[in-house]
């Protein structure tokens, strides 16, 4: 089955990543985690150890938790390139959590024919606790036509599209956004935390040159 | 506590191999079953050269020194706190990537639960002409003494 592609001219600030519920955390996974990276820390593996430490049991990786964003990003980014991920470790993952994976939309913009997409993403535990925060920057194609033309040695297809943001989006994404935001809680502050990178100047609408 | 002097102290190039396996297994044990990491052809249709590592693979990379002995604490004491890469393309089975670290800061930090200290690393892999595939900055907290 041929791959779907993300492309630019579909995506728009607010859009919400579909969530991405992972099965808990287990002390298989950690030690699989663990071995696939080659850092055998015992508090990660060795469970009596870890109970010497007064902790009530091996805690996971962080980079395992980053490592669901990271694939919670590149399932929804089909075919683009990943510029940036970067994440703060906000709570301990242990076994037996369930982690929750979001992402939207914060930011878009194009010049000169490179086009990118910028998302706040995180995950919730099993008792709704923000896990994990961060953003990431993802650089796609404008359109299909763009990725043949550039594929077949053409120039891009250059579209200027100065830096968006949810408020400076039209009225209604931004009612959606908000909404969307009140939903999570910790949404909002994603959201609002990304808002002051906005330009003063509105965002132009996107014309497509043909 | 952190050895200030580690400030500075960095690891030589060394080579990281990205093979197949390794990101298979790697993608496994997160879970990720995104065929883009399996499997060439689609790998290829998506516009990679060969099978796409997952976002984190970067994670999994030697630097030749543990990270404990190069900033001079014990090995159970270190929680990741942020970690951020960036990327100037992607890193896909057969590249080549020669990967150094540096510790580039130890702080100390007045959070809820009292002092802490920080540690950041700086990481970078190369190609083999020097050319920059990724950039990665790493904060970890060290925990505070055992028995306080």
């Amino acid at each position: 089955m041929p791959p779907r592609k993300l492309y630019f001219e579909n995506v728009r600030v607010g859009d919400e990543l579909p969530p991405l519920s992972k099965p808990a955390i287990d002390r298989v996974q950690i030690a699989r985690y663990a071995s696939a990276v080659g850092d055998f820390s015992p508090i990660h593996v060795d469970e009596a150890y870890a109970k010497t430490l007064s902790m009530p049991s091996v805690v996971a990786p962080a980079g395992l938790g980053m490592g669901f964003l990271g694939q919670l990003v590149t399932d929804w980014a089909r075919g683009a390139t990943l510029r940036k991920l970067s994440v703060r470790f906000v709570k301990l993952l242990w076994p037996g959590d369930t982690l929750v994976c979001k992402g939207r939309v914060s930011d878009r913009h194009g010049q000169d024919g490179k086009y990118i997409v910028e998302l706040d993403v995180w995950a919730e535990n099993s008792k709704g606790e923000l896990a994990l925060r961060g953003s990431c920057a993802l650089q796609v194609f404008y359109s299909a036509e763009d990725e043949t033309r550039q594929r077949n040695g053409q120039g891009p297809v250059v579209v200027n599209v100065a830096r968006e943001s949810i408020l400076a989006e039209p009225d209604t994404k931004k009612a959606a956004a908000r909404t969307a935001g009140e939903k999570t809680g910790k949404g909002q502050k994603l959201a609002a935390k990304a808002a002051p990178k906005k330009p003063a100047k509105p965002a132009k609408p996107a014309k497509k040159k043909r | 506590m952190l050895d200030r002097h580690a400030v500075g102290r960095s690891t030589p190039p060394t080579l990281n191999e990205v093979e197949k396996g390794a990101i298979r297994r790697f993608a496994e044990s997160v879970g990720d079953f995104n065929p883009v990491h399996y499997d060439e052809e689609y790998a290829k249709a998506s516009g990679f050269p060969s099978v796409l590592a997952p976002a984190t693979f970067p994670a999994s990379f030697h630097t030749g020194v543990d990270l404990r002995e190069l900033l001079g604490v014990p090995v159970r004491s270190l929680l990741s706190a942020e970690m951020s890469i960036e990327y100037e393309r992607p890193i896909c089975a057969g590249d080549r990537i020669l990967v150094s670290a540096r510790v580039a800061e130890v702080q100390e930090r007045v959070g809820p639960a009292g002092k802490m200290e920080v540690a950041t690393l700086e990481e970078e892999g190369r190609d083999e002409k020097g050319v920059l595939i990724y950039r990665a900055r790493k904060s970890y907290l060290v925990r505070p003494k055992e028995g306080a």
